[in-house]
């Protein structure tokens, strides 16, 4: 009797089981009749499309109604596959019902069995019902958990859908952004390539210094070669230039010598012809001197004489018989003081009392004018007088 | 510094020379004014001189406008011989000649002269001579010495000792006219009458050597020309042609004279030859009047005054005749010539606006000077030294004896007597 209440129960279990298997297919299919159906709707960024041209939104658009048209299809497909699973489901309910219907049978058999067996084990069955109420508790919170994986699902389904708009918009925005990024990718290939060819203008470049850095390098090595080369030679040279400048500052000691030498002969000379230049100076200074003055005498002379030829002439008393073209020189030698001392007749104008005329004249005017100044005065002291009638 | 070098070379080249070179002061010009001389009055020994001969020499200097003696009271001291001079003090007088001379006399009758001329200023004795002469002798022998005196400081030849012929017209209280022709000094003083005539006597011109006269005189009612001799007097009448026979004049050789005679109807120039008498036509002019003609001191040419030209000119023709020369161009008027020793100058009446004056004209040139200034002078005759021009001339209304020397300068009036004088002429200087 037992047993059969166990079958009873096992039996029970199944067709609950089943029950809600139905019941979870129905939900489902319920679920799927009444999931709101996804339209892909065209949807254009119109601001996004402000950069594309008619014939590519145009595109895009027939593209999107490809799209949307496959979807559909798809979707048709889906729905098809779950009504074909659903027919399946109905059919396994069926078969398993009666499968089920055999079991009831053979469970009444076996109730009897069982209930045969139930009062044996109605302890047993106690608890086991605990423990089935544990393990119902256990399934209702395994189906609550697959509720709440089915739940889950779901939400992962709207999620996957939500991401599958997401997604297409992402396509779209991908595209836009394949594109953007197209043209960026371009732009950044341009920029690569100019990029590349910057990189390949400072590779050059670099390469350029590279090889300017080692011919600088072998230069610089060279250089240092020579240098030390040079600096040997320099070593060499400034040993031959110590040489030679000690040779040279021999030399330079005697041309030093020999200059201070000349220019002390230089010097000399210098001062002599400064001493010459001063005495000449001094003398054409003296001349000068002579020179203004035998001016200053000459013109103390100049007056004096007008003063004494004035005198003369009007002292002198020409005979009337001299003719033109009479004359004579006389010569006069004064006193100090201007007194006559001689007057000497020294070419004779041929008449002699014009001759006479002449030197009464000079000793008539005596005392003469005489300058005080004792070189004016010397200079009158002795002078010639030319008398001539016109 | 070559400009330094030159300067130094050019003084050195310019010093010596100049050293060496003697002042020389031309003088031209001088005047010709009166020298001043000073005439000591000559001593006196013995009997005094009737005739005070400085007196008579320092008024012949002074005469001739050539010399200025000193006044007598500026004399500082009196010497009569040089011993006697202290040349320095005459020589603060700014005299140049110093004369001194005595005279000195035994009997009063015959006089010895000494004179001496000193140069003050060279204390030399320039002319110094000693002389015996009567006492009648004492003024000739003082022109003489005022010749040489003259001479000494001039150097032109003395005419004091010369003398002058002119003619003297003196009115009688019944207005008659006596007529004299004249012979005084040269300064006019001591005239003594060689010919009286109530007629007019006229032109009178001396001998080269001074002995002789010739003249016109109209004692025979007619012109006539006589030769008479100074010292005997005795005359004679060497033409009295038919007509005017006047304007005598002797040649330079004294043989010939030079006349005017109208004898062939128109007054014309002849020669006469007074040895032989033998006489000459020189111009062959009826048209005009030819007169008034003096030799050339050559004797070959003649000068006279011809109306030829329609004025009275003076022309020169040889003596031998041919043809005439016309030599005043200057004034409308010239007339009566004469010609200087030296042949070189003649004077001449010149008439300027109407009036008469003494003019000369270089012979050469033919410049004309006008010497005088009164307007009524006529007769010029050149002095024998040829340096004075004597000639007649009005003061007062009286004919008076003037002289100019041929510059002009000195003018001086001769023998102003009471009586009208007209006609002079200058002796030659006697050898």
């Amino acid at each position: 009797m037992k047993t059969s209440w166990i079958e009873t129960i096992i039996a029970g279990s199944y067709a609950l089981i089943l029950h809600i298997i139905l019941l979870a297919l129905f939900v489902i299919g319920m679920e799927s009749q009444t999931a709101p159906k996804f339209v892909a709707q065209p949807k254009v960024d119109i601001v996004q499309a402000t950069v594309m041209d008619e014939a590519a939104i145009l595109q895009e658009v027939a593209k999107q109604q490809q799209l949307e048209d496959e979807k559909r299809r798809l979707e048709q497909e889906r729905q098809q596959e779950i009504d074909k699973k659903l027919a399946d489901t109905q059919q396994e309910l069926a078969r398993k019902e009666q499968e089920f219907l055999d079991q009831q049978q053979r469970a009444e058999l076996e109730q009897k069995q069982l209930e045969l067996e139930q009062q044996q084990q109605q302890e047993k069955i106690a608890k086991l019902e605990q423990e089935r109420k544990l393990q119902e508790q256990k399934t209702r919170e395994a189906e609550q958990q697959r509720k709440l994986e089915e739940e889950k699902k779901r939400q992962a389904e709207q999620q996957r859908k939500q991401e599958e708009e997401k997604k297409q918009q992402a396509e779209q925005q991908r595209l836009i952004e394949e594109e953007r990024r197209q043209k960026a990718e371009q732009q950044r290939k341009v920029e690569e390539q100019r990029a590349l060819e910057a990189e390949q203008a400072r590779k050059l470049e670099e390469e350029k210094k590279q090889k300017a850095e080692q011919e600088r390098r072998a230069e610089e090595e060279k250089r240092k070669l020579a240098e030390a080369d040079r600096k040997a030679e320099e070593q060499r040279k400034a040993e031959a230039e110590k040489a030679r400048k000690l040779e040279e500052e021999k030399k330079r000691q005697a041309e030093e010598d020999r200059k201070a030498e000349e220019k002390r002969k230089a010097e000399q000379e210098r001062k002599a012809k400064i001493a010459e230049a001063d005495r000449l100076l001094q003398e054409s200074l003296a001349a000068e001197q002579q020179e203004q003055e035998e001016r200053r005498v000459a013109g103390v002379v100049d007056q004096y004489s007008l003063m004494i030829k004035q005198r003369v002439k009007r002292y002198w008393i020409r005979p009337s018989s001299a003719e033109t073209g009479l004359q004579a020189t006389l010569r006069v030698s004064l006193l100090p003081g201007g007194d006559v001392k001689q007057v000497t007749v020294i070419k004779s104008s041929g008449n002699s009392v014009f001759d006479r005329s002449a030197e009464s004249a000079v000793y008539k005017a005596a005392p003469l004018p005489q300058p005080t100044d004792p070189k004016a005065a010397a200079a009158l002291r002795d002078f010639q007088f030319i008398f001539k009638p016109e | 510094m070559t400009k330094l070098w030159l300067t130094v070379i050019w003084l050195l080249a310019f010093v010596p020379w100049q050293a060496q070179a003697e002042l020389v002061i031309e003088i031209t010009g001088g005047t010709e004014a009166a020298l001043p001389i000073a005439i000591v009055p000559f001593g006196n020994t013995g009997f005094a001189p009737p005739e005070d001969i400085s007196h008579v020499i320092s008024n012949d200097l002074a005469r001739s406008g050539r010399f200025a003696p000193l006044p007598q009271q500026d004399l500082i001291s009196q010497p009569h011989e040089k011993a006697q001079i202290n040349f320095q003090d005459w020589r603060l007088l700014r005299s140049e000649g110093l004369l001194v001379g005595k005279v000195d006399s035994i009997d009063g009758e015959t006089y010895q002269v000494q004179f001496q001329l000193f140069d003050v200023y060279k204390a030399q004795q320039l002319v110094g001579k000693r002389y015996q002469v009567p006492a009648s002798g004492l003024r000739r022998l003082a022109h003489q010495i005022a010749d040489q005196v003259y001479q000494a400081l001039t150097g032109e030849i003395g005419v004091f000792s010369t003398r002058l012929a002119f003619v003297t017209a003196i009115k009688n209280v019944d207005g008659t006219k006596r007529f004299a022709l004249q012979v005084s000094d040269s300064d006019g003083a001591n005239p003594r009458t060689v010919l009286q005539s109530k007629q007019p006597i006229m032109s009178p011109n001396w001998s080269p050597d001074g002995e002789q006269l010739t003249y016109v005189s109209f004692e025979n009612g007619n012109a006539e020309v006589f030769v008479q001799e100074m010292t005997s007097g005795r005359r004679n009448s060497v033409a009295a042609f038919k007509g005017l026979n006047s304007a005598p004049s002797w040649s330079p050789d004294g043989k010939k004279l030079a006349l005017t005679l109208s004898k062939a109807g128109n007054p014309e120039i002849y020669v006469l030859e007074l040895a032989t008498g033998r006489l000459a036509r020189v111009t062959h002019n009826s048209q005009a009047i030819d007169t008034e003609a003096v030799w050339m001191p050559n004797g070959n040419e003649l000068v006279f005054t011809s109306d030829r030209g329609g004025r009275p000119q003076i022309y020169k023709v040889p003596a031998i005749g041919g043809r005439a020369e016309r030599l005043t161009f200057e004034g409308s008027y010239n007339a009566s010539p004469d010609i200087s020793p030296d042949g070189q100058m003649m004077t001449m009446v010149h008439v300027q606006n109407g009036k008469f004056y003494i003019a000369v004209q270089d012979l050469a040139t033919g410049a004309v000077q006008v010497l005088t200034d009164t307007g009524r002078d006529e007769s010029p005759s050149f002095a024998p030294n040829g340096r004075v021009i004597l000639y007649a001339t009005e003061q007062k209304g009286k004919g008076v004896l003037a002289a100019v020397s041929v510059d002009g300068r000195i003018h001086q009036r001769l023998g102003e007597s009471g009586s009208e004088v007209r006609e002079p002429a200058w002796s030659p200087i006697r050898k």
